[in-house]
């Protein structure tokens, strides 16, 4: 099967949300969760920054790529920690996309580029998220 | 309180020190609600079920966090600047998960010391379920502009 692409969507923004300021409850709870230790006293752990996604998750036109989705992979890339007090801000951008065969056929990969800053507008991640369509 | 790593005492080829741990089903759903993940698959088995997986399954990003976790207590001190990720299988709670790591590369850059790290998660039977890969800044100490690694 061919998957449809239109490649036309990269650089696309599809989300821009604005984040209530982050509280030292909710860096408690992420801390606690995930066993992640905080680096320093109202700082939040690196991979908080996961848990600051936007709205919406995907572009809305992309049910064209393929039957089946997966999370493929991601990788963040982090900038300045974040802290108690801290407001955010998550833009996502269509990064790229492209397909490749292999010996089960036809898969379509979709990379989600999230760039999260704060009140200072300093960058805290930078987050590519893969997924995969077949 | 732990002492800080130094960059001259890690060398290419150093093994982090494993993490064995098994997830409870409770300890992923309370991961999920944590991390804004509220999605069945994350929480219950039955709804997981329901969505025609076998069962319910640890979100990828908790798979990221036990990678960071790992880096956290292996190598005290350091500042993480990457992580990455590829989920190569579902991971599901209830399963004894090894997560490990090797010191891949060292630089000494005008970012600072910087160690590059290969990491896995991986069953007790050795299956890769994600692999990875971080680098990570050894903080204290300030880059002298050359490289040396693998």
């Amino acid at each position: 099967m061919t998957l449809e692409f239109d490649r036309s969507i990269i650089g696309t923004e599809f989300d821009r949300t604005a984040f209530a300021p982050i509280s030292a409850e909710e860096i408690r709870v992420y801390a606690s969760a995930s066993g992640e230790p905080c680096p320093a006293p109202d700082v939040a752990p690196p991979t908080f920054v996961l848990r600051q996604r936007g709205d919406r998750f995907m572009p809305a036109n992309i049910a064209k790529l393929g039957r089946v989705g997966f999370d493929a992979g991601k990788d963040i890339e982090f900038g300045v920690p974040v802290r108690v007090g801290d407001v955010l801000t998550a833009v996502s951008t269509v990064h790229d996309i492209y397909e490749k065969t292999g010996r089960s056929g036809s898969m379509g990969f979709l990379i989600l580029r999230t760039v999260l800053t704060n009140q200072h507008g300093e960058q805290v991640a930078l987050i590519d998220q893969k997924m995969m369509f077949r | 309180m732990t002492q800080a790593v130094r960059f001259e005492d890690v060398d290419v080829g150093h093994e982090l020190p494993a993490l064995r741990l098994t997830l409870s089903s409770a300890a992923v759903r309370d991961y999920a609600l944590a991390a804004r993940m509220p999605a069945g698959r994350f929480t219950s088995e039955e709804a997981a079920r329901a969505e025609g997986l076998p069962g319910q399954i640890v979100p990828g990003n908790m798979s990221l966090a036990l990678f960071a976790r790992l880096l956290a207590t292996a190598l005290p001190g350091t500042t993480l600047q990457r992580l990455s990720a590829t989920f190569r299988a579902l991971v599901h709670p209830g399963r004894a998960l090894v997560v490990h790591g090797v010191v891949t590369e060292k630089h000494c850059t005008d970012r600072g010391d910087l160690l590059e790290c290969d990491l896995v998660i991986e069953s007790a039977d050795g299956d890769r379920w994600v692999t990875g890969t971080a680098t990570v800044q050894v903080s204290g100490v300030r880059g002298r502009g050359s490289a040396t690694g693998t």
